[in-house]
């Protein structure tokens, strides 16, 4: 005898995420899900973020990480709520482990939430957490094939930092190749070229993600 | 590895399924997977066949179907399916799509006695 189903394998974290982007639409926290391999930069972003939007913005952050809270320390700095989730093993973030976390922020106090999923770029494009939208990081250094490889994650984010720019003449890296990759996969999608250890072109992106939490929570 | 925790969310939905139908044992167990979503169907199959051991759908047979990524244009209406990761229109070369097929991670049926 043959049971019919017809529904969706990720039914259970699909419901789970909804419930945290309704919550998260009500107190007005603007959720960012980022995206990347293992050393692309996503700690050191953020490091450079709270540095220059700290003091303008309520910032939060969920360190995702198979095991220990390093990336954490580095952020403690900051004087923000951070909570660190392990996945022991797994090699992504769900909804249900966001939604467990989401007691210990004082939401009513956060403008925004940026969630640094496990070091990835196939598992995390695949499990939707409830957040307002997906950011994918990649660094030279693991060269200009990325978006071609991984089209999926491209699809979904709704903007890419390509880090380590200063390391180009080190690497053999193609610019043209990325970009001509990317923009078959997600032709409308910002790019933005930076060095979050040199500094180079993240004025860019702090103005980006500030008028993206200015829109959402309607502070600035 | 997503694999794993796709495949212990099917085998809590197989489970389920047979309990409430009464099976005392699942045959077969078919699933549809876009092509985007990027599942290598043995260590799917290896990964689903442990979060089922000593349960009825120990000895079940997984039948994946994998569908091509396809898209409509929101411009000049068309369908056409995604070759080589360009996601523009084959038609009018738009890029205002919207996805039909290539996400699905579907569990369609099971089979048992």
């Amino acid at each position: 005898m043959e049971i019919k189903i017809m529904k969706n394998i990720l039914d259970r974290n699909q419901d789970k995420a909804n419930e945290v982007r309704n919550l998260l639409i009500l107190k007005k926290v603007l959720m960012v899900n980022i995206i990347s391999s293992p050393g692309a930069g996503k700690t050191t972003l953020l490091e450079r973020t709270c540095e220059a939007i700290g003091a303008k913005f309520r910032i939060g952050v969920i360190e995702g990480d198979i095991t220990t809270d390093r990336d954490a320390q580095r952020l403690k700095k900051y004087n923000i709520p951070i909570v660190v989730i392990n996945t022991e093993g797994g090699c992504h973030l769900d909804s249900y482990s966001i939604s467990k976390v989401l007691d210990s922020f004082d939401l009513e106090n956060l403008d925004v939430l940026f969630v640094e999923n496990v070091g990835n770029l196939i598992c995390p494009s695949q499990f939707d957490l409830g957040e307002t939208f997906k950011l994918a990081i990649v660094s030279t250094a693991e060269g200009d094939d990325k978006p071609g490889k991984y089209p999926m994650l491209f699809r979904e984010a709704v903007a890419v930092l390509l880090n380590k720019i200063d390391l180009i003449p080190y690497t053999n890296f193609n610019f043209e190749s990325f970009s001509t990759d990317l923009k078959k996969i997600n032709s409308q999608i910002p790019l933005f070229e930076i060095s979050c250890t040199k500094g180079d072109g993240l004025e860019g992106w702090y103005k980006w993600i500030e008028d993206k939490i200015v829109g959402y929570s309607g502070i600035g | 590895m997503h694999e794993i925790g796709i495949a212990e969310d099917l085998s809590a939905i197989v489970l389920g399924t047979a309990r409430n139908a009464n099976l005392s044992k699942v045959t077969k167990v078919n699933i549809i997977f876009g092509k985007m979503v990027q599942i290598v169907p043995d260590i799917f199959i290896f990964a689903f066949r442990e979060t089922v051991k000593n349960s009825v759908a120990q000895d079940a047979e997984v039948d994946i179907e994998i569908v091509p990524v396809k898209m409509k244009c929101k411009v000049c209406g068309s369908d056409f399916q995604v070759e080589e990761n360009r996601f523009a229109c084959n038609v009018c070369d738009s890029t205002d799509l919207e996805i039909i097929n290539g996400k699905e991670l579907f569990i369609k049926s099971i089979e048992g006695e």
